[in-house]
């Protein structure tokens, strides 16, 4: 299962793991000037700022990516070949799930290589400091999530897709309605809340990903 | 000489004239500053008057609370006064120490009216309106940041950015003034965080000093800074963009002309005003209960002798003990904390949960 | 006679439209039992049961003496299936794709999927997207072999296909099912190659069975008779009369099922003539059943 998941998706974690390695490296590559400047530490916190945007993005890509291509090849034969395989249903569903998230891994495991080289070749100014194992390990659980959650789709039926879609779309449609009647409904907020609210599904890809900070 | 004599006679006429003139102008301008003064003086007569009148009329029919120094008098109605002045009493008592006395002169005025109710209210001149449905906790939070203590002197005002109130977020203005500490582009407030005093006396604005601009931002990279960042509109433009390009190229000297030829008071300061806070509230505690009255003693000197004063010991002192009240209210790492740990594994786990339970192993 | 499959009447019904009604089939053990009927009578739903694919809303289906689908892993386990369509991972190459299959089947015979590899003349690293419809469906069939099952499941398993590769695959069944004594259940409407190799047929259409028999008592018993002298009213036949049309004069003829020589005299009891008895194949009996079997109100 491993080996068939990994010549589908061998191209996205390659890519994957490359850019999470390269991702600390360029954030922090001003961090080692000689200068020590007192600007360094805002410009620092700038930069790894501005590319610390990048990590919950590029986590949500591989999770999205490895999930599709987790069930690609189940989707081609229309699943008929996972169906006659002498194994329980949920069994098979796992070791999908298991492979994908093994592969995924890979590019978690980039990303901390990366955020400890970075930190450990970097200077930052006084009071500024790395942050490596925090990062890696805010990106796994980002990664994971978005991986489930894409996995669980693929794995649903499109009528269960639709529906999904179809809910999320009428809300936006009742909004826009009330908005143009005038009418004092807020739909979109309580929605935004609850997934990105603290407790929410997503609310991991927010918070503060620095690799440097105070 | 009777030549002599008549030229002498008609420069004298001449110049008599103007000299009678302008003798006139005065006396006629000083008779008016006269008038203008008295019609002042009755303006200001009559004003104090109709206060007082509006003080009568809200105060009449009103009851007085009384929590600790703190009056207030206001209508009956459910707001929640005595509450909330019993949560705002000791938030004043403990900044102001002994000086809080003086709120027993100064009551609060408030008149409570009905939110629900369409009738038109008359018109508040004395004290404040506040609608009877308001909490505890907010009506507590506006008698902390208005109390009707007499105004400092300017100079105290000037360098606070404000009046000095009891702070509602202590430990988050600490964090601030770390995070300023760490990030300021300035080297005199790295240096103050690095352990230098002398750096964070300059930074804080305690010693009186002929040039801010060299002793706030003593270093080149920070002036080009300042110049190519804080104030590159001001200065790219017209006449002034060749200096801007010239400074941007690292001519220190140019860089310095431009800040100096800023307005007064715009050169941005090292650290801002919750700094300064901060450190007033250390030194206040540090004095005990008349600190606040020594602090405003004497409004002439300096402001380091003045903090030095109120807390009733060396400067040095309280900047360091300042300091490391700052140094430990380090913010949060950026490190997740466990619930949101769990809480991400816990919804991977559940979305994983659902496609094992998924109906799409059914092709009928 | 115990049955490798079960099925007693099955109702299944997806949506508006088509629908599988009162099905009963009985497929006994070590037979090659062939399934016709024509597109769209229900074969593929029906297998789709027997697999497990589908969940029927009554009846019973019994597979290898267990329940499907309570008992499906279980029985997944011995039996090998050959859907009508390529359902394979395209990216894995011939081998790849046995090592795969190898794992999840306790009873995988290496040796033998070798020797069918040579046997099919198929490039073990090839990619199985790469293939030809005939590779694929020879992967398929090898897939089943291989995995030593004691039923096969074969979905018009040479639907499309040359002659050659068609014989090779038909070849390779027959030596399996006599090499083992494994039960077959193919299903096609090609007439002729379920002739050839079944001794079992079911005949469906539009959802329900037409007719369940032995091959050799429905090829021996479906006959055309020319007929003279009938009478337009017939009482009780003792075969089946599916079809009954003028000729020339008062010649007509007659196509019968479940025919047998003895039944001769019942012409003369009518005062009919029984000029000729023609056999038929089995596809003139495949049509002449059908036409019948739509013919009769429902």
């Amino acid at each position: 299962m491993l080996y068939s998941q990994w010549k589908w998706s061998r191209l996205i974690v390659f890519f994957g793991a490359l850019a999470g390695f390269a991702l600390p490296l360029v954030s922090l590559q001003g961090a080692a000037r000689a200068d020590r400047s007192p600007l360094a530490a805002q410009d620092l916190l700038r930069a790894v700022q501005s590319w610390g945007a990048l990590y919950p993005i590029l986590a949500a890509a591989l999770g999205l990516l490895v999930a599709v291509a987790t069930w690609a090849p189940d989707h081609q034969g229309r699943h008929v070949h996972a169906l006659t395989l002498p194994l329980p249903r949920w069994r098979y569903v796992l070791l999908r799930f298991a492979s994908g998230a093994v592969l995924l891994a890979i590019p978690v495991a980039a990303v901390l290589l990366g955020a400890v080289l970075a930190t450990a070749t970097a200077t930052p100014p006084p009071g500024l400091q790395g942050y490596p194992l925090a990062l890696g390990a805010h990106f796994a659980l980002a990664t994971a999530v978005a991986y489930a959650v894409f996995f669980a789709v693929s794995a649903g039926t499109a009528r269960t897709a639709g529906i999904i879609l179809a809910v999320g779309g009428a809300l936006i449609v009742v909004q826009v309605v009330a908005s143009t009647a005038n009418v004092d409904i807020d739909l979109v907020s309580p929605l935004r809340f609850f997934i990105l609210g603290w407790a929410g599904p997503f609310a991991i890809f927010t918070g503060r990903w620095m690799l440097v900070d105070v | 000489m009777c030549r002599r004599l008549y030229v002498l006679a008609l420069l004298t006429a001449g110049l008599w004239r103007p000299v009678a003139g302008q003798a006139t102008d005065l006396a006629r301008l000083r008779s008016r500053a006269d008038s203008l003064s008295r019609e002042w003086t009755r303006a200001n007569a009559i004003a104090d008057l109709a206060d007082s009148l509006e003080r009568e009329r809200a105060f009449a029919g009103r009851d007085t609370i009384a929590v600790g120094a703190l009056r207030i008098v206001t209508n009956p109605s459910p707001l929640p006064v005595r509450a909330a002045a019993e949560l705002a009493w000791p938030a004043l008592d403990s900044l102001y120490g002994n000086a809080a006395q003086d709120l027993a002169r100064h009551p609060y005025i408030i008149r409570a009216f009905d939110p629900d109710t369409s009738v038109p209210r008359p018109a508040v001149f004395v004290g404040i309106a506040l609608p009877w449905d308001m909490t505890t906790q907010a009506l507590a939070a506006l008698l902390v940041a208005n109390p009707p203590m007499p105004s400092p002197d300017q100079t105290l005002v000037s360098w606070l950015d404000g009046t000095l109130r009891p702070g509602r977020r202590a430990v988050e203005e600490r964090t601030d003034v770390y995070v300023q500490l760490v990030t300021a582009p300035s080297t005199i407030v790295r240096a103050c965080f690095l352990g230098a005093l002398a750096a964070c006396r300059a930074a804080l604005e305690l010693q009186r000093s002929g040039d801010a601009l060299d002793l706030w931002y003593p270093g080149a990279a920070e002036r080009r800074a300042l110049v190519t960042r804080s104030f590159a509109d001001y200065f790219n433009h017209g006449a002034g963009a060749a200096s801007f390009q010239a400074c941007a190229a690292g001519i220190d000297s140019v860089c310095k002309t431009l800040l100096l030829r800023l307005p007064a008071g715009t050169l941005p300061r090292p650290l801002d005003a919750e700094a300064r806070t901060t450190l007033l509230r250390a030194a206040l505690r540090l004095g005990g209960r008349d600190a606040y009255r020594r602090l405003l003693a004497d409004p002439g000197a300096p402001m380091g002798d003045r903090v030095a004063t109120a807390a009733d010991a060396a400067l040095d002192t309280v900047l360091a003990g300042w300091r490391r009240e700052i140094l430990a209210a380090r913010p949060p790492s950026v490190a997740l904390p466990w619930w949101a740990v769990s809480l991400a594994l816990a919804w991977a786990t559940l979305f994983a949960a659902c496609a094992l339970r998924s109906s799409r192993w059914r092709l009928g | 006679m115990t049955n490798v499959i079960d099925i007693d009447n099955v109702h299944y019904r997806p949506g508006k439209g088509f629908e599988l009604r009162d099905l009963s089939i009985h497929v006994p053990a070590g037979s090659i039992y062939g399934f016709l009927g024509p597109n769209g009578s229900g074969k593929t739903t029906t297998i789709r049961l027997v697999l497990g694919l589908l969940r029927a809303q009554r009846g019973r289906i019994t597979v290898l003496g267990d329940q499907m689908p309570g008992d499906a892993t279980k029985i997944l386990a011995r039996v090998g299936y050959v859907p009508e369509q390529p359902h394979l991972d395209p990216t894995l190459t011939v081998r790849e794709i046995l090592r795969f299959q190898a794992a999840f089947y306790p009873t995988w015979d290496g040796r033998r999927a070798e020797q069918l590899l040579d046997q099919f003349q198929l490039d073990g690293e090839r990619l199985f997207g790469r293939l030809s419809k005939g590779q694929k469906a020879k992967v398929m069939i090898l897939l089943a072999l291989a995995q030593q099952g004691d039923l096969l499941v074969l979905d018009e398993p040479t639907d499309g296909l040359d002659p050659v590769v068609r014989r090779d695959i038909l070849a390779a069944l027959l030596e399996y099912v006599s090499q083992r004594g494994a039960a077959v259940f193919i299903s096609s409407h090609l007439v002729h190659e379920i002739e050839r190799i079944c001794d079992w047929i079911a005949v469906m259409d539009d959802g329900r069975l037409v007719t369940e028999a032995p091959m050799e008592q429905l090829k021996s018993g479906t006959k055309r008779l020319r007929v003279s002298g009938a009478p337009a009213a017939l009482g009780a036949t003792p075969f089946a009369l599916f079809n009954r049309e003028p000729a020339t004069g008062t010649t007509e003829t007659w196509v019968v099922g479940h025919w047998k020589p003895e039944m001769a005299p019942f012409f003369s009891g009518i005062g009919a003539s029984l000029e000729e008895v023609i056999d038929l194949d089995l596809e003139d009996g495949f049509v002449e059943l059908l036409r019948s079997f739509r013919a009769r109100p429902s």
